[in-house]
């Protein structure tokens, strides 16, 4: 094959780019009022691109992985997290037919802006350029856009939507302009260039290198919603619909975090005594502020959001150990994470009855009686995001901590656990609902689809898996992070 | 035949098969759940005498059990016990399958869920008591946290749901704590390892020593509970269901003690012994405190609550003052109180289960319409306030004399506390068993049945055998004590009191067979 040529390393985003494409056909020569079978192709396709992923291993190890001109590479890292997100697409669409039945919203669309998003989410974390990371991120950004407003009939979907194009933008801008500054730097967007560079200025463009590094962290720090750039996270969690912040939830996180390490630790580890202190500070802000605010919240939706907003500055806590420390364990935390937000949100959407979801902690009551699978598994999820052993939660926290410790940063990890307890305290309000309180009214949640009880048990397999045997996925983990260096 | 090593891994594991097996059957099967329950903790029993008949008394770690976990980070799964942790692994089987048993008739509700938390519970408990990875350590203390918190919270009284949350929160807030100061020990010690016996051999700099201590304390403190922090502890004892309250005084309130043996103590030396005055100061605070609070309780329940308080301040006095006799003392107390305070656990709620209520005011005669039932009270109340002849004089004894070193006056007003724990028990007594009978309601209450005679003839029994026959503890316990402050000694920056030799002697004497029970 013609070296030049060589697009085995983007296969996975090729195959959902053209499933993508099958659903959209598929949809479009159905006959009205009948259904394409989006949900098979969708899976078909995803289950095609872990095969790919799987096969590229390989190829990662020949060094020479990287494909178009340098920009995308397939390497240890990448495909660690290309596996992630393509399972997480995988259990993503598995959680969302029921969910669009009941709510009226059953179109092809949706898996094809799914799939979309996925594609925009392997570039990210397989860019190795800045241009190619800034359009993934687009790709990534634009389908999600459209998937929070995917629930037209309701003002908050649509609001939310709205918001979340509209920060998006902006902080797109910040990062465009942080790339911009880079490149005035070091003459360009290539991260191996731009760490040549940087490794040996001088001192005025240094200050310019740092404006940029600065203006790219708020442009990330928008996406993976970590405080003071958060405002968006709980009104778009709260208006998406349930799947959506479910995925959205896991893949952006997964994606956004994948391509922060990468950044930090190819171009920019000459500037480290610059960036630690300010995500240092990030990550402190974040935990406290997206932990006092859950606190507030009585709509679970809401809270989870803020939820995730906490958990963005765990992440950030380890990330000040970038990257030779902190890169496995944010890649293993990453993956718990997928599965316990797949699986909370999606806990929720199964429930989902005639376009009814349950939102208030009223709505869980009693829950454990009346599902009892489903509200052990809810159970096993809650705990896991406080962090409480026996639970992926657990072991990733610990790693993150431990990075953290490593790097110096102790006091960032007193703080972290210490906000831990008191995200114990509202997590443990949906678990005391659904377990202590007697159920109001009537039964009227759905029955668990069978494909929703898969990803559910497949999410709890892993959250309680990872939980006891950390040991496979942490050797994958670091290896993959070694590639970065 | 010798027992084989993986015996301690089978102790933790069955419960959990156990759990996911019962998880696994249908709601309706409630009487399958329970005598799978019941079955199966009382097989863990027979299984932990095992560990009694070949456990060799001798120093160091037995039926050790060591894989690799988690290589990257050193972390393995291993397991071993002492003498300090062996008796404490029968304490919890011994007392799980009664508080199985106490619950037959009194839940109702959720059976299956009910016995899979307390197997949980069971191999979370064991798992403390076994491990010997920081690690390993850290998930059972805190996934023992979670069955607890269901079992306060869904077959609790009243306010169970309060109760559970501030149960769970006091004592992760403690643990977390713990959490960083293990990564901090791990960075520090550079042995890449989170293995106990390996980084208690290089205590660390001692600067350092004393912060990471802290953390510990603080994290056993509250699981003591020592005084000032021990609110949690009268708001879950007295919310929890039978079953709970007797696992909670019974074996959770141990874990703090054996944290600090375990733990806290060989990791920091130095720190500990600096600590030392301040922990025996609080200890007797705590004792006086909570004999104090139990004086004046209306409720039978939070009596006994208050007064763990107190028995637990002498357990960390004993542990303060770093004497054999009174680590020794400390451990057999601890067993003391998890069987005293766990029948009186059991007993109050046989009471409530006839009567609804745990007023001291609601009973009165008691004796004239339940004689069985008056008789053993009357005989785990006279273990509770350590009357010679009973296992609680052992324990107390010992801890006094040995902590004379550490500071007299500590002794004395902790000697002060003995007295008031059986001027409070004895007045409960009292009110509880004789006079006249003043509750109509009260005349006609059924005497203990067989199943609360089974439960509670073994705990009695135990009480004078253990008053009478300490050696046959104490002797398998000695050793491993010694070896800990042997190896306290050795790292030791200047003691802080001067010890002085004839409390060094004194023990000894009282430590041979029987004598101090006479």
């Amino acid at each position: 094959m013609n070296p030049g040529l060589d697009l085995r390393p983007i296969l996975p985003a090729l195959i959902l780019t053209v499933t993508g494409l099958v659903v959209l056909l598929a949809q479009a020569f159905t006959p009205k009022g009948k259904r394409a079978p989006a949900v098979p192709i969708s899976l078909f396709g995803l289950a095609a691109a872990a095969i790919a992923v799987y096969l590229l291993a390989p190829v990662s190890q020949e060094g020479s992985s990287a494909v178009l001109g340098g920009t995308l590479v397939a390497d240890a890292y990448a495909l660690f997290l290309e596996a992630l997100i393509v399972g997480i697409g995988f259990v993503g669409v598995l959680l969302s037919s029921s969910y669009l039945r009941e709510t009226g919203e059953e179109r092809g669309e949706y898996y094809t802006l799914t799939l979309f998003s996925l594609v925009g989410m392997l570039g990210l974390v397989s860019a190795t350029e800045l241009i190619a990371l800034f359009v993934a991120l687009e790709i990534m950004s634009v389908a999600l856009y459209a998937l929070t407003g995917f629930d037209r009939r309701r003002p908050e979907s649509q609001e939310a939507a709205l918001k979340y194009f509209v920060t998006g933008a902006f902080s797109s801008a910040f990062f465009l302009y942080g790339v911009a500054f880079l490149y005035g730097v070091s003459g360009s967007t290539s991260l191996d260039r731009i760490a040549q560079a940087l490794a040996s200025p001088d001192a005025g463009s240094r200050g310019m290198a740092v404006l940029g590094v600065g203006l790219l962290l708020v442009g990330f720090g928008f996406k993976v919603a970590s405080v003071p750039f958060h405002m968006w996270a709980p009104d778009v969690y709260e208006g998406a619909p349930t799947t959506v912040t479910g995925f959205m939830a896991a893949g952006v996180k997964a994606a956004a975090f994948g391509a922060l390490m990468r950044v930090l630790g190819t171009a920019l580890p000459a500037l480290a005594d610059h960036w630690q202190p300010a995500i240092a500070v990030l990550a402190l802000l974040t935990m406290v502020i997206g932990n006092l605010g859950a606190l507030a919240q009585s709509n679970v939706k809401r809270m989870l959001a803020y939820s995730s907003v906490a958990h963005a500055g765990y992440l950030l806590t380890a990330a000040v150990a970038a990257p030779r420390l902190a890169a496995s364990a944010i890649l293993f935390y990453l993956v718990g994470y997928a599965a316990v937000n797949l699986g909370g949100f999606g806990a929720m959407a199964a429930l989902t009855r005639d376009g009814r979801e349950p939102l208030s902690l009223g709505d869980m009551a009693g829950l454990a009686s009346r599902r009892p699978a489903l509200a052990a598994a809810l159970t096993v999820f809650l705990i896991s995001l406080a962090g409480v052993p026996v639970s992926a939660g657990f072991v990733g926290k610990f790693y993150l901590f431990a990075a953290a410790v490593n790097a110096g940063y102790t006091g960032l990890a007193v703080v972290g656990v210490l906000m831990s307890v008191v995200s114990a305290y509202y997590y443990l309000r949906v678990v005391m609902a659904m377990y202590m309180r007697e159920p109001v009214g009537d039964d009227n949640w759905a029955p668990v689809a069978a494909e929703s009880r898969l990803a559910l048990a497949f999410s709890v397999a892993i959250v309680l898996g990872l939980g006891v045997f950390p040991g496979a996925v942490l050797t994958l983990a670091r290896r993959a992070a070694e590639s970065l260096l | 035949m010798t027992t084989p090593a993986s015996i301690l891994s089978l102790l933790i594991l069955l419960p959990v098969a156990g759990a996911i097996v019962v998880a696994l059957t249908p709601r309706q099967n409630v009487g399958v759940q329970k005598l799978v329950g019941l079955g199966l903790t009382t097989a863990l029993f027979l299984l932990s005498l095992l560990l009694v008949r070949d456990f060799k008394p001798i120093a160091g770690m037995q039926f050790e059990v060591n894989h690799p976990w988690i290589p990257d980070y050193g972390i393995a799964y291993k397991l071993g016990i002492d003498g300090i942790s062996l008796w404490l692994i029968l304490l919890t089987t011994f007392l799980t399958p009664l508080a199985l048993l106490g619950s037959w008739d009194s839940i109702h509700d959720r059976v299956r869920e009910f016995v899979v938390f307390m197997l949980l519970l069971e191999a979370g408990m064991l798992g403390v008591f076994c491990a010997l990875d920081l690690f390993l350590f850290y998930i059972f203390w805190e996934a023992m946290l979670i069955p607890m918190y269901f079992l306060i919270g869904i077959w609790g009284h009243e306010r169970r749901i309060y109760a559970a949350v501030k149960f769970f929160l006091y004592t992760m807030a403690g643990s977390t704590l713990m959490l960083v100061a293990f990564l901090v020990l791990y960075r520090e010690s550079g042995l890449h390892t989170f293995d106990l016996l390996k980084l208690a051999e290089r205590p660390i700099d001692i600067g350092l020593q004393t912060w990471l201590f802290l953390a510990f304390a603080l994290a056993f403190a509250i699981k003591v509970p020592m005084w000032p922090f021990h609110t949690w502890l009268p708001d879950a004892h007295v919310e929890a269901p039978t079953a709970g309250s007797v696992i909670l005084a019974g074996v959770l309130l141990k874990m703090g003690g054996y944290g600090f043996l375990r733990l806290a103590i060989p990791l920091f030396p130095s720190a500990a012994q600096r600590f030392a005055p301040a922990i025996g100061l609080l200890a007797v605070i705590g004792i006086i405190y909570g004999a104090l609070v139990s004086l004046v309780q209306p409720d039978m329940k939070k009596l006994v609550a208050y007064s763990s308080v107190s028995h637990l301040g002498f357990v960390m006095l004993g542990i303060a003052s770093f004497t054999s006799t009174a680590v020794v003392g400390s451990v057999y107390q601890m067993l003391n109180h998890g069987i005293s305070t766990g029948a009186l656990f059991f007993m109050v709620g046989m009471l409530y289960d006839r009567r609804h209520t745990r007023l001291i005011a609601d009973f009165g005669g008691i004796k004239s319409v339940m004689p069985w039932f008056s008789a053993l009270f009357l005989l785990v109340c006279l273990s509770s306030i350590a009357v010679p002849g009973f296992n609680g004089f052992v324990g107390e004894f010992l801890i006094l004399v040995g902590s004379w070193g550490l500071d007299w006056r500590l002794v004395v007003a902790a000697s002060l506390g003995v007295i008031l724990s059986a001027a409070y028990i004895l007045w409960m007594v009292q009110r509880v068993l004789y006079g006249e009978v003043t509750h109509e309601e009260n005349r006609s209450l059924p005497d203990l049945s067989l199943r609360e005679a089974v439960i509670l003839v073994p705990l009695v029994a135990l009480a004078l055998f253990m008053g009478v026959a300490s050696p046959a503890f104490t002797r398998k316990i000695e050793p491993s004590v010694d070896a800990l402050i042997s190896q306290v000694r050795g790292h030791t920056e200047p003691f802080p009191t001067e010890v002085r030799p004839e409390a060094l002697q004194a023990p000894r004497a009282a430590t041979t067979p029987g004598e101090a029970a006479r």
